[in-house]
């Protein structure tokens, strides 16, 4: 290997580190003011009362949004830099290296010169529709992900506010909103290569959606439930617990085999099966997901080539800065979904390591003076809620590198293609794991 | 195919015209296409073209024989090489000059090189025509920017290079510049090994061009379509080979053709072939060049004090790479007459009338790119937006060489 | 620009018809050979034989000239040139076709006329647009004649002899100017 190429590696192994401390900082430090420091002061400033209280509860009902909130700008300033300086690192160039350290605060500078460029709406669009659909595309991804975020923090006691008994169900649901905003924009822009774009991402989205939908149902029909969190901790047990393969089937199926049940190599066979069903449904997911977004290979709706830039061509400045954060945002979402339904959530591979691991830093906090240094550290850090964060972002971010890696690799799909592909083979062959693991699942 | 269900169940649509270009990502410069679609698909094409048109050929009218070709390049700015070198063939042609077999050597080798610089950047921007977007074209240009050094050692410039002239070559090449070009012979293989393992069996690209914008053979005839568009549709024209001028007949080389029918996967394939048979003959050149390296020639001339005598065994005949005094009063005798070289892009050609003054009376350039595009309005009929980049890219067509 | 004498002075002795003009010849096409094109056969046709004579040349196995080149325009001494560069995609032979359209035939503010070959063959669609465009010569029965690489509201005719430059005047009266 060149030592050049390691030497860009590493920088941007420091980039991401920098980022994601900037980023998960900031959202942990805004979550904790706002539903532990803030209720506190509160309450003790104001002798308990009935009105102290209440403030101190609705505060502490805010603080998923306020998360999200910090949360999503930052985050998606982050990956626009990661994917240009990932795919630099793919295509033997250096990329953004000019702005702060190292090029560190390069999509910050973009951030500002996008917020003071002049917002145009072109002659003879619908005004309306136009500044609606930005919103209307960007609202969605900050309300799907709340369920998530009660299923990535371990359930924390900040966050469980937001946790709905069908969390998926209704993360689904929300997601599925942003392409009206989409096809809004696209019609309201009154471009004809808007519109193209505009519709083919109506297609693109109605196709691509059901092999995606199909791949989550059979998750929850293997957890027999729909609520994230319990989803997520159905897979605590390391590796061979993860939905990914079969949901702790395989050990469940050779511990039978060991014991010497008679059925248990039909068990033991159907388990790999199960494994083998959900790999492939993994997949079906994650090639659902890119149409979803709209990444290469599927890009169709602002395919550069051919539509210019698609349904975001007449947008220009604060509105184009939203359909870009959206964009990411929603990548980021996708890919968390992925983290929590296949990888475990917020659980590593190995049954016992993020027990210790919190004991550990248990015994390190506990051993602290008391006193104010001691407060803030035990109010500031949640042991199990901090090792289930570094597993969901060391995941997470993991599907975001592979999505970008794909990006820079494949050229694009044609429209039919890409209806062939989903109606075609994406969806019976869903279909058809949906029914094998029903069967498969009795067996083990 | 919804079209036809609309069809027959007796619904109207509406067609849509659209402007594509000459401001489109995609057009590679200035294009405008006026389409007329309905719904993805294209129903009438016709390309405007004329946005780049720098009036090169009454430029040449009013400058002279040595200020046109320093303008020349900038014709098809990929090939440079090829711009000169037909203007200078037409023009010795025209003024019957023979030259020493170093000067066509060294034509052949710069030619060659070019024409591989040429076929690395049309590889990089046809798979961002496809859609690979930000990631893979960036590995051609690697390779390209080896060659462009070279161009830089030997001619000064990186892409307007003057290099060929009328009689002869600019000037010989630096110490260490043959060195330099045999290495690179040796990993260019390997380099078009790599794209191709990551493009030429990729499924997705693969789906994109197989089948798709179909150019037969009476078609690219009918139209004068040639180079690697016309040799994918299995026509064997190559002038290299078919009217062999400069050294070509006395270098070894096959004429790669298209397999299938003529589709965009085959015209790929065929420039793919093409860089590396490009390769091959820059090696064989390297070794058959009358005097060796420059260093080699450095030696010899040493040993007469370079004198510069025409009958002098190290400094004159074939070992010459200039016959024709290059200053502001070269002429050219007159007569009239047309020559053309084999450019990456087909046959790129000059048609001059002299009248023995210090400028030409007429110039008229055959362009390949001209006759190339006249055929893309058949080739798209019928075709979904997404194919008209395809098709678009690989008929490898540059404006500037259109509009000139 | 050094003014410069027009080429194009037809030889005065008659030239044998080489191997075209005996192949036309033999299917009663008139022609007239003129002197060489750098040693490429080169014969004038009238432009009513012009039709006849390229599908002939053009279709029979043993002449097989498929290959249009270019179409040029060339202003000469006292006639309009509209010069054919005919090769083949089989065999070695050229062939250099001239259709002259005398001065002294062309009114004042008509341009001269040559019959077009693109109804027939489609290579010569552009060409034949570019020679209009810039020359200014009119291809009787082209079906899209218009200007292809000058905007389509652009005035005279670029390479004719006599055509001005707008920013001529500009030109002139800078010392530095080469005109």
């Amino acid at each position: 290997m060149h030592k050049a190429a390691v030497i860009e590696v590493s920088k941007f192994a420091r980039l991401t580190v920098v980022w994601l401390s900037i980023i998960f900082g900031a959202v942990w430090a805004a979550s904790w003011l706002v539903g532990v420091a803030l209720p506190a002061w509160i309450d003790q400033t104001f002798q308990p009362s009935e009105v102290a209280a209440a403030w101190s509860n609705t505060l502490r009902l805010l603080v998923p949004i306020v998360a999200v909130m910090v949360f999503i700008p930052i985050n998606a300033m982050f990956m626009v830099l990661a994917e240009r300086r990932a795919l630099a690192l793919f295509t033997v160039r250096k990329g953004p290296n000019r702005v702060g350290p190292d090029g560190l605060l390069q999509t910050a500078a973009d951030a500002v010169k996008l917020l003071f460029k002049e917002d145009i709406t072109p002659r003879g669009a619908d005004a309306v529709m136009f500044t609606l659909a930005p919103i209307l595309f960007f609202a969605p991804s900050i309300i799907g992900v709340l369920p998530l975020l009660a299923a990535v923090s371990n359930n924390h006691s900040l966050f469980s506010v937001a946790n709905v008994p069908t969390g998926i169900f209704y993360v689904l649901a929300v997601s599925s909103i942003p392409v009206v905003g989409l096809v809004m924009g696209a019609w309201a822009s009154n471009n004809k290569y808007s519109l193209v774009g505009g519709l083919r991402s109506a297609a693109q989205a109605i196709s691509y959606e059901i092999p995606l939908v199909l791949s989550i149902i059979t998750v929850c029909l293997m957890a027999g439930t729909l609520d994230v969190v319990q989803i997520a901790n159905q897979q605590e047990a390391g590796l061979l617990a993860w939905n990914l393969l079969g949901g702790g089937a395989i050990s469940k199926a050779a511990a039978a085999f060991a014991s010497g049940s008679p059925a248990a190599a039909m068990a033991l066979a159907a388990a790999l099966l199960l494994a083998v069903s959900m790999i492939l449904l993994f997949l079906i997911y994650i090639t659902g997901a890119c149409a979803e977004v709209n990444r290469i290979p599927f890009d169709l709706p602002e395919a550069e080539s051919e539509l210019v830039s698609g349904y975001n061509t007449e947008y220009s400045g604060i509105k184009f800065a939203i359909f870009f954060l959206a964009e990411f945002t929603n990548l980021f979402v996708v890919c968390t979904i992925a983290t929590v339904m296949f990888l475990g959530g917020g659980h590593g591979p190995f049954p016992g390591l993020d027990k210790s691991l919190a004991d550990w830093l248990g015994g390190f906090l506990g051993a602290l003076p008391a006193g104010p240094v001691g407060w803030l550290f035990n109010s500031l850090i949640d042991p199990a809620t901090l090792i289930a964060a570094f597993w969901v972002i060391l995941k997470t971010y993991t599907l975001v590198i592979f999505a970008i890696l794909v990006r820079a690799t494949l050229p694009r799909f044609r429209i039919d293609q890409l209806m062939a592909f989903g109606w075609k083979r994406l969806i019976p062959l869903a279909l058809i794991l949906l029914i094998a693991v029903t069967f498969l699942k009795e067996l083990v | 195919m919804s079209t036809e269900l609309l069809k027959t169940s007796g619904l109207k649509t509406d067609e849509m015209i659209i402007n594509m270009g000459p401001q489109h990502p995609a057009t590679h410069g200035v294009l405008r296409l006026l389409l007329t679609l309905d719904g993805e698909f294209v129903k009438h094409c016709e390309p405007v073209i004329g946005h780049l048109h720098r009036a090169q050929e009454w430029q040449g009218q009013n400058r002279t024989w040595f200020q046109y070709q320093a303008l020349i390049d900038r014709v098809d700015y990929l090939s440079g090489m090829f711009t000169s070198w037909a203007l200078a063939k037409a023009a010795e042609r025209i003024d019957g000059l023979k030259l020493p077999l170093r000067a066509e050597y060294m034509r052949v080798i710069v030619a060659e090189m070019n024409r591989i610089s040429s076929h690395l950047l049309w590889l990089g921007t046809y798979l961002i025509d496809l859609g690979a977007m930000f990631g893979f074209p960036f590995y051609p240009f690697r390779e390209r920017e080896k060659l462009l050094d070279l161009f830089e050692a030997i001619a000064g410039q990186r892409m307007m290079f003057n290099y060929i002239r009328i009689g002869g070559v600019q000037r010989e090449a630096p110490p260490g510049w043959f060195a330099k070009l045999k290495q690179f012979t040796q990993e260019f293989p390997d380099r078009v090994d790599e794209y191709e393992a990551i493009v030429t069996k990729n499924p997705i690209f693969l789906k994109r061009t197989k089948g798709v914008g179909i150019l037969g053979k009476e078609l690219a005839m009918e139209y004068g379509v040639t180079g690697p568009s016309l040799r994918a549709a299995g026509v064997n024209f190559d002038l290299r080979k078919f009217k062999p001028y400069s050294v070509y007949d006395q270098l070894d080389f096959e004429v790669p053709l298209g397999e299938g029918e003529g589709d965009t996967w085959d015209r790929y394939m065929c420039r793919v072939k093409e860089m590396r048979q490009s390769n091959e003959i820059i090696k064989q050149c390297l070794a058959k060049i009358p005097g060796g390296t420059s260093e080699e020639l450095r030696e010899r001339r040493r040993q007469c004090n370079s004198c510069g005598k025409d009958d002098c065994p190290n400094c004159g005949g074939d070992l010459r790479i200039m016959v024709k005094k290059q200053n502001a009063g070269l002429r050219i005798k007159a007569g009239e007459g047309f020559d053309a070289v084999e450019s990456p892009r087909g046959i790129l050609g000059c048609y001059i009338v002299s009248t023995g003054g210090d400028t030409a009376y007429r110039f008229k350039w055959r362009n390949p790119s001209f006759s190339n595009l006249s055929v893309l309005p058949a080739l798209l009929v019928g075709h979904p937006i997404a194919d008209i980049m395809a098709i678009f890219g690989s008929l490898d067509v540059i404006l500037p060489d259109v509009d000139r | 620009m050094s003014e410069q004498q027009a080429p194009g002075k037809p030889a005065e002795v008659e030239l044998e018809p080489g191997q075209f003009g005996q192949f036309l010849a033999e299917h009663g096409i008139p022609s007239r050979r003129l002197s060489d094109s750098s040693g490429v056969e080169t014969i004038e046709l009238e432009g009513k034989h012009l039709e006849q004579a390229v599908k002939r040349l053009r279709n029979s196995p043993e002449t097989k000239l498929d290959f249009l080149v270019a179409v040029s325009g060339v202003e000469a001494a006292d006639t309009f040139d509209s010069v054919y560069h005919l090769w083949s995609y089989s065999n070695q032979s050229e062939l250099v076709i001239k259709v002259r359209v005398p001065k002294s035939d062309v009114p004042a503010g008509h341009l001269p006329m040559v019959p077009s070959i693109a109804p027939f063959w489609k290579a010569a669609d552009w060409h034949e647009r570019e020679t209009y465009d810039l020359v200014g010569i009119r291809y009787v029965g082209h079906p899209y004649l218009r200007r292809i690489l000058n905007p389509w509201d652009w005035e005279g005719h670029p390479l004719r002899r006599d055509y001005r430059q707008p920013v001529d005047a500009l030109n002139d009266k800078s010392p530095g100017s080469f005109r």
